[in-house]
């Protein structure tokens, strides 16, 4: 019964072993100047005490708000990666050909989003 | 698999609109801003995505697990959305306000989206469907009436949009969250088959009713829900005004009476063409109550108004009561008396939509004391809006009048005598407006600075010419709008 | 060739149409002109063609129903946009299109320079595409429609040259007389849809056919359908317009006036012959009226000085002629005299153009004579026509009249037919004091001023075609007793069969004889001869004019008729409509009425506008507001 839950439990372990590592080992590595403005709460975020009418940069949403969408879109594919595997040959080849139409509508949105310059900084 | 592969071989015209939106987006990034090619490109996938569903005629199918649906009635209001997003598109090349803004070009595969949610609205019967497509179509609409960036009016338009609409839909997506809690169905069938068992004596779905109308009325614009059309109708370009007035209302009116007359009617009667309500459950009555509120509000209240968009928008508030009156029918006669309305509506709203184009675009302003003695400065204009104007208040030898008499006439063989003479009496009121703008034009003279003449190009004549030639031409002979729309008068699962 | 017949009145149309909207824009006479008359000739090209293709089968198939579309279905009213192609509406449109051509071609001599030339085409176009479907229709609908089409194009061109005050006022009466018979036919169609269920005229008559003879509907349906034709063939006591009309350009008198528009009551009449035959009491009663109309019109020809004017009452008097060939029940002869008179009365009516034009618009015939050297082919056609509506043998109208003639003196007995003959004895007379003081004797104008010339080629050739038409017409319609065949007789023949089988039911068959016949013809030839003689002599050579007195007087006034109709019919209506029905029903009741309407729906606008606050929260509020009423009245109501 609970043999089942030890992928899970991998699965969280690496997880957890991969970030504690990881953020370790960029401060490790990483030459570090602190300074007033990194040390505030959300670095490149909006200042959380102040004015409510304050202008703000939107490229930081921009960023965000596409890193959300195709975020959301690749969730879908874990299914579909899944149950891959348990197709039958003969249907393998036309759910492949979907989720590639899939990605192809993601790919045009990507396409769309660099042209219109969303993806540059300055 | 075979489902879906079958599911998709009739559900090629919505594949066809969603590669064209693509092809669209795709195109907009290489070509020039001012370039017609996108436009070009919608127009040629409308037609093709129209071909399909021309072909579609007559089929009555399930798709998709029973969440779609093809049968004539779809089929009509697919053939109503594409005809009309392709004026619209035309429109939209003329418009001054579209070329000035920034983005020229987005429109056209805005607009193409707006068709698909519709074309999904016209033919979904699951519950969950019809929200996704309602949502569809309202967040490009969103998008749509706030498309001049720079102006104060359209922002403040698709903002007030946005929070009525995020409104309304959130009440609805309620109601059906209750419907379906007690029939445990999304399958608008299949909750009419447990609703016919139960009996309909449940208050709660009174409040689901009504709170289900919130989100289909807002749609089309029907009071109560009506607040948002007013001020969005003057804040976004005339085009997209008139893409919300036709395409977007029509869409809600197809979900509209797709859903009541399938969900709350007696499935066992539903094959023998003799359609009855459910018992306890007084939709039509509710109908009733919403559509003359909608008439004579939308009536009373055009009459003072000196925006023209704004009149327009109180003006397809009433008409929107008037489509009701056929639904309050429920049976085929009714059926087919909104459809001829349908066709007729969307013919003459159309027309003074591109009049109102046509004007405002040399004017730059849509007040209609700015459009006084127009008749002396661009005559041909003048008529057409002329035509449209007596079309819209239904008089004889026009389309309007047409619609009104299939309405009307099915209300008194139903001896809904009263309610006839409501909807006829409100048509005299209108009058008072839709007459008020011919006075301006063509009985005060200009003011003395702007009295000069006004020329347009040979397109924007051609393209009135086309519009008023039906409004005229289908007031005298109108045979084949009545034959196509009995014979679209066909929904699936009913007979 | 059927398969093409919607192109004749869709070309027609289409010439309308091109000319309305770009004749100004192209502003070519040429084209314009050239353009619609060619428009009018292809229709009547087909229709001939189609013509031939009739007489080439047996009698019995001539008739084919075209159906092209069902136009209005609602209900039990079903109207199907059909023609009836047979004998009689093939006739009738070889004579619209025909002579039709022919005045539009002299039209574009006599319009030349005319402001809104396009204009003028673009209405004529129209009137023959009126007509067309007035006299192919095969439902009473359909009739009505050209009916008021040609109504409509009548008024138009009437008006036509709408800067003269007089020519407005003669449009107005016009069309308002003809209110009055259009009142009469709606009423019959009304009648007929109630007691018939149907508006389709075969059917109609078809249904009719077993029905007794004289019965109260059918008589009330025949004598409402002939107020309609009284109103649009001008007869009494509708006529008054006609003469006014000729305020129009005179291609407009001719074509509108006197071939075509004003036939139509005739043609429904005949159409509809069936029902008529049913009703021997409403025959009587067009005998009646065709016989006064014929008598009255003719004697205030007399005294007129108008040049279209006497013609005016001389076609009204004609139109008579042919009521009371309708009114003995012999449709076929009416029809002949339809065709002749088509022929020479246009003729004269171009003619008289023709004089007009070279006289520099002067109409009045105490100002012109000794024309007939100035103008050598108007006098010479002109004269034709004279001989032939004076019934010379072996011009055309001799034929028709004497037909007429005989028809009377068999079927309505001695007296109508002394009346008759006698109204014959007066139109040649004053159609050779008008020949005699136009064309002879002295020129009684100024010849330093006006120099009087044959007008243009455009003009003076259809002057020939129809004066050669008005000089052979007649041999389509020979009397029997030469022996040789009837041509028109035989190919109408079909169409009143039905007709002829119930008159036969109650009218045993009236004796020939042939003596009898001849007699009265060479008695109506001696008087005609006799009466153009006398008034030749007198006229040719009269050079001073005295005013009228006693008699002549009433008759120059043309008995008083317009004075009498205006104090006994115009003006008490205008009394009423000005005393009571503006200033007291309509001021005070329902202006107050609507008024008092549009004052509260202000009201109520300006209060209920003031919701819409522009205010999300307001409308949220109001919107759930709006849901929570509704529930709670459902659920506790």
């Amino acid at each position: 019964m609970l043999e089942s839950y030890i992928p899970i439990m991998l699965v969280l372990s690496f997880a957890l072993i991969f970030a504690v590592v990881m953020i370790n080992l960029s401060s490790l590595l990483g030459p570090s100047k602190p300074d007033k403005e990194k040390l505030s709460t959300y670095e490149s975020g909006m200042e959380p005490i102040g004015t409510a009418r304050e202008r703000f940069s939107v490229k930081y949403y921009m960023v965000a708000v596409s890193f959300i969408l195709f975020d959301l879109e690749v969730v879908f594919l874990y299914p579909w990666a899944i149950s891959f595997i348990n197709f039958p040959k003969a249907e393998m080849v036309y759910s492949l050909i979907v989720a590639l139409i899939f990605i192809f509508i993601l790919f045009v949105g990507l396409i769309y989003e660099y042209k219109k310059g969303v993806l540059k900084w300055d | 698999m075979e489902q879906t592969i079958i599911s998709l071989k009739n559900f090629i015209p919505e594949c066809v609109l969603i590669v064209t939106i693509l092809v669209c987006l795709l195109a907009d990034l290489i070509v020039r801003k001012k370039s017609a090619v996108v436009a070009v490109i919608g127009i040629a996938g409308l037609f093709v995505s129209g071909w399909f569903v021309i072909g579609q005629f007559g089929v009555k199918e399930s798709v998709f697990f029973g969440m779609v649906v093809i049968d004539p009635y779809s089929v009509f209001f697919k053939l109503l959305f594409i005809v009309s997003t392709v004026f619209i598109i035309l429109f939209s090349l003329a418009s001054k306000e579209i070329k000035d803004s920034t983005h020229t070009n987005e429109h056209v595969y805005l607009m193409i989206s707006l068709t698909l949610g519709a074309n999904l609205m016209a033919s979904s019967v699951n519950m969950l469907m019809m929200y996704l497509a309602l949502e569809t179509v309202s967040i490009t609409s969103y998008v749509l009436a706030g498309y001049m960036k720079k102006s104060k009016r359209s922002s403040e338009a698709a903002m007030k949009y946005v929070i009525y609409g995020a409104a309304s839909s959130g009440i609805m997506i309620y109601a059906m969250s209750l419907l379906y809690g007690y029939t445990g169905s999304m399958n608008i069938f299949e909750i009419s088959s447990i609703l016919s068992k139960m009996g309909g004596t449940n208050p709660m779905l009174v409040i689901v009713m009504v709170m289900i109308l919130a989100g289909f009325g807002y749609k089309i614009s029907s009071v109560p829900f009506h607040f948002w059309t007013p001020d969005v109708y003057e804040g976004a370009p005339i085009p997209v005004t008139g893409f919300l007035a036709v395409t977007s209302s029509a869409a809600g009116f197809a979900v509209l009476i797709r859903f009541f007359s399938v969900t709350f009617l007696k499935s066992t009667t539903m094959l023998n063409g003799s359609l009855q309500i459910i018992d306890g459950i007084r939709w039509t009555e509710i109908i009733i109550v919403l559509s003359v509120a909608s008439m004579i509000i939308g009536n009373f209240v055009a009459v003072w108004q000196m925006s023209f968009k704004r009149l327009l928008a109180y003006s397809s508030i009433a008409q929107g009561g008037y489509i009701m009156l056929g639904l309050v029918v429920a049976n085929q006669q009714g059926l087919t008396a909104i459809f001829v309305y349908l066709v007729a509506y969307m013919i003459m709203n159309l027309g003074a939509f591109y009049a109102l184009i046509m004007i405002s675009n040399k004017l730059n302003s849509d007040d209609i004391n700015d459009m006084k003695g127009f008749a002396y400065r661009a005559p041909a204009v003048a008529v057409g809006m002329g035509i449209f104007m007596f079309a819209l208040s239904g008089i004889p030898a026009t389309v309007g009048f047409v619609g009104k008499f299939y309405l009307f006439s099915a209300l008194i063989e139903s001896n809904m005598i009263w309610l006839a003479l409501v909807g006829m009496m409100n048509s005299v009121v209108s009058l008072f407006f839709y007459i008020k703008v011919l006075k301006y034009m063509f009985l005060s003279k200009p003011d003395e600075e702007n009295s000069g003449k006004i020329y347009y190009g040979i397109a924007g004549y051609v393209l009135l010419f086309i519009l008023v030639i039906p409004t005229l031409l289908l007031g005298i002979y109108f045979g084949p709008i009545v034959r196509f729309a009995e014979m679209s008068a066909v929904m699936f699962g009913l007979k | 060739m059927t398969k093409y017949f919607l192109l004749v009145t869709l070309l027609p149309l289409f010439g309308f149409l091109i000319n309305i909207l770009f004749g100004k824009r192209i502003n070519s006479e040429k084209f314009s002109g050239y353009l619609s008359s060619f428009l009018v000739f292809v229709p009547f090209f087909i229709t001939f063609l189609v013509f031939l293709d009739f007489i080439s089968v047996p009698p019995e198939s001539r008739k084919i129903v075209l159906n092209y579309f069902n136009w209005i279905a609602a209900g039990k009213l079903s109207i199907n946009y059909s023609f009836v192609l047979d004998p009689l509406s093939i006739t009738m449109v070889m004579v619209v299109t025909g002579i039709g051509f022919l005045i539009h071609v002299y039209s574009i001599g006599y319009m030349h320079g005319d402001e809104s030339f396009a204009r003028f085409f673009s209405y004529l176009n129209l009137f023959i595409f009126a007509m067309l479907n007035l006299v192919l229709a095969d439902n009473f609908l359909l009739v009505f429609l050209g009916w008021e089409g040609v109504g409509l194009c009548s008024y138009l061109l009437i008006g036509f040259w709408s800067e003269k005050k007089f020519t407005g006022d003669a449009a107005k009466k016009a069309f308002i007389v003809n209110r009055i018979g259009d009142f009469g036919f709606m009423t019959a169609m009304f009648l007929i849809f109630a007691n018939f269920g149907t508006l389709e005229i075969s059917g109609f008559l078809g249904n009719i056919a077993g029905m007794p003879v004289n019965s109260v509907l059918l008589t009330a349906i025949a004598l409402l359908f002939f107020l309609g034709a009284t109103g649009k063939s001008a007869q009494i006591p509708l006529f008054v317009w006609l003469p006014d009309a000729m305020a129009g350009p005179t291609p407009v008198s001719a074509l509108i006036h006197a071939a075509t528009m004003v036939t139509a009551g005739i043609y429904l009449i005949a159409r509809t012959s069936v029902l008529y035959a049913l009703s021997p009491t409403a025959s009587q009663i067009v005998l009646i009226v065709g016989i006064l109309t014929a008598l009255i019109s003719a004697t205030i020809a007399l005294k007129q000085n108008d040049i279209k004017k006497i013609l005016a009452y001389s076609t009204i008097s004609q139109l008579g002629f042919m009521f009371i060939a309708l009114g003995t029940m012999s449709y076929g002869v009416a029809i002949f005299h339809l065709i002749t008179h088509a022929f020479f009365k246009a003729l004269m009516f171009l003619g008289s153009g023709s004089v007009i034009h070279a006289m520099h618009d002067e109409q009045d015939i105490r100002n012109m004579g000794g024309l007939k050297n100035k103008m050598k082919i108007t006098y010479i056609t002109f004269l034709v026509g004279a001989f032939a509506i004076s019934g010379i043998p072996p011009l055309s109208g001799f034929f028709s009249k004497d037909e007429i003639l005989y028809q009377t003196f068999i079927n309505a007995g001695i007296l109508p037919y002394i009346i008759v003959l006698f109204t014959a004895a007066l139109t040649a007379f004053y159609m050779f004091r008008l020949t005699g003081l136009t064309f002879f004797g002295k020129a009684r104008y100024d010849e330093n001023k006006v120099h009087p010339h044959e007008s243009p080629r455009t003009m003076t050739i259809p002057l020939i075609i129809l004066g050669i038409l008005s000089a052979v017409g007649g041999f389509i319609g020979l009397p029997h007793f030469t022996g040789l065949p009837n041509y028109l007789e035989r190919w109408l023949e079909p169409v009143f069969t039905n007709a002829n089988r119930v008159i036969q039911l109650y009218k045993p068959e009236g004796h020939h004889a042939v003596s009898v016949e001849i007699l009265l013809l060479i008695l109506s030839v001696l008087v005609a001869a006799g009466v153009i003689y006398f008034a030749f002599k007198k006229f040719s050579k009269q050079e001073r004019f005295e005013k009228e007195k006693g008699f002549g007087k009433i008759l120059e006034n043309k008995y008083y008729l317009d004075e009498i109709y205006d104090k006994s019919v115009v003006e008490p209506v205008q009394n009423t409509s000005e005393f009571f029905l503006w200033k007291i029903f309509d001021v005070k009741i329902i202006d107050g009425f609507v008024n008092g309407i549009s004052f509260y729906v202000s009201r109520l606008s300006i209060d209920w506008r003031k919701i819409q606050t522009g205010i999300i929260q307001d409308y949220a509020t109001i919107t759930i507001a709006g849901v929570v009423l509704i529930i709670l009245y459902f659920i506790f109501a």
